[in-house]
């Protein structure tokens, strides 16, 4: 558990400089540019831009108790806004010392992205808000449990037989944070923290959402819930139009 | 810029740093012990005392060891744990000994020598177990239901009559039997 906390770090680090070093070159237009500047339109690409998750990817390798895969979608409306959404599914399986359940499903995401970095010349960098909807579908399985007890002079007693929680929805909402920086032609680097709350969510029978796909584990202290996503994407520039 | 990855930064921190919460506090009601209290069989309003009770069970292995804190103590009330099977078959034998004494043989380590003496009384409680979730640090506790108890009558019994109060256990706020003495 703790090495993979460590990855994530070191992952999510070599990502941010990674990004702040892209974004950062860009920054420095050499003097030639900068004399054209007046005389010449810069034009910006208006396109739909798709990619997946990388981190889910990379977490699907090396975690066990986790599979999941996102694709990703925007499309450039304006010149700051960007109609955007997620697509995916997770299978996380929670364990502690005294119980062991599996949550698997799908969600979707929809909202609009806010572009709120001035570009130089013809970049196409974004460091944005981002809001969304989620929805997902989902299954819980309890695969074992040990029962709580403070007492112990009789032997613990383990329930292995697995218990099924069919047909669970929940709905959230989320502010997202992230930067996306142009490394090659039309290919974008980026990270982005999501905030979350829970609206509504089917609770389950003498159980509770531990695991939500799309939204992340729950926490007892209140519907609130944190992601991250690295994603690579490809933007399709289907028309260009003046800054 | 430079302000919004520090930001950045600063969050993905706290955010991967709180993500282990999952310690079950004490503080919360998890599995409930069988209260049971004493009363006087003259005066069946009235508690009590059991002159030095003693209290022994039978573990996983078949051997004979007594439970913590019922060696000997004069009480009006005690509270016991119940064996937790996943079979169907749910119960817990006790032995409760009335001016129990216990003699280790001289060998204070090793509880297979030890010899108990007192008034012995075989008491069985059977139940059905039901879990109830609690949350996902403490998991599951259980719960128990229809309660019956038991006295093997063995001709000098002290136990004279058990009453069951509440046949549910699933606190311990209160007694759930009366023993009648």
């Amino acid at each position: 558990m703790k090495s993979q906390h460590m990855l994530k770090y070191y992952i999510s680090t070599i990502l941010i400089l990674l990004m702040i070093f892209s974004v950062k070159a860009q920054n420095n237009p050499d003097s030639d540019q900068d004399k054209s500047q007046d005389s010449t339109k810069f034009k910006q690409k208006y396109g739909l831009r798709l990619g997946v998750d990388v981190g889910k990817i990379v977490r699907t390798f090396i975690d066990d108790d986790y599979t999941g895969l996102e694709i990703n979608a925007d499309y450039r409306y304006s010149k700051n806004v960007y109609i955007a959404g997620e697509l995916g599914t997770e299978e996380k399986t929670t364990s502690t010392e005294f119980l062991n359940s599996t949550s698997k499903g799908s969600y979707f995401k929809v909202g609009i992205d806010y572009n709120m970095y001035k570009n130089w010349l013809d970049m196409e960098n974004m460091i944005y808000v981002g809001f969304r909807v989620g929805a997902s579908t989902f299954s819980q399985t309890v695969n074992s449990y040990t029962i709580f007890n403070t007492n112990h002079e009789f032997p613990e007693a383990t329930i292995t037989e697995s218990i099924d929680f069919n047909g669970l929805t929940a709905i959230w909402s989320e502010l997202i944070l992230g930067i996306k920086a142009e490394v090659f032609t039309n290919l974008f680097v980026g990270l982005n923290i999501q905030l979350k709350g829970r609206i509504t969510e089917t609770e389950p029978d003498n159980f509770e959402n531990v695991y939500i796909p799309g939204f992340g584990r729950t926490y007892d202290s209140g519907s609130f819930g944190v992601g991250f996503g690295y994603s690579i994407s490809y933007l399709i520039p289907l028309y260009k139009k003046e800054k | 810029m430079k302000k919004i990855s520090t930001l950045l930064l600063l969050l993905l921190l706290t955010t991967a740093s709180c993500e282990k919460d999952d310690i079950c506090p004490e503080s919360t009601p998890t599995t409930p012990k069988l209260i049971l209290r004493f009363y006087d069989i003259s005066n069946q309003d009235d508690t009590k005392n059991v002159t030095s009770i003693g209290v022994t069970s039978l573990d996983e292995n078949g051997e004979t060891f007594v439970l913590a804190g019922f060696n000997g103590v004069t009480t009006d009330s005690i509270s016991l744990p119940l064996r937790i099977q996943t079979t169907a078959e749910n119960f817990t034998r006790f032995t409760f000994y009335k001016d129990f004494a216990l003699d280790d043989n001289g060998t204070p380590n090793d509880p297979s020598d030890d010899i108990f003496s007192g008034n012995p009384d075989v008491i069985t409680f059977a139940y059905k177990r039901e879990d109830i979730y609690v949350s996902r640090a403490c998991g599951f506790k259980t719960i128990f239901s229809e309660l019956i108890v038991t006295v093997e009558s063995d001709g000098e019994n002290w136990i004279i009559n058990p009453l069951i109060l509440n046949r549910t256990i699933e606190n311990e706020i209160s007694a759930h039997v009366k023993i009648l003495h």
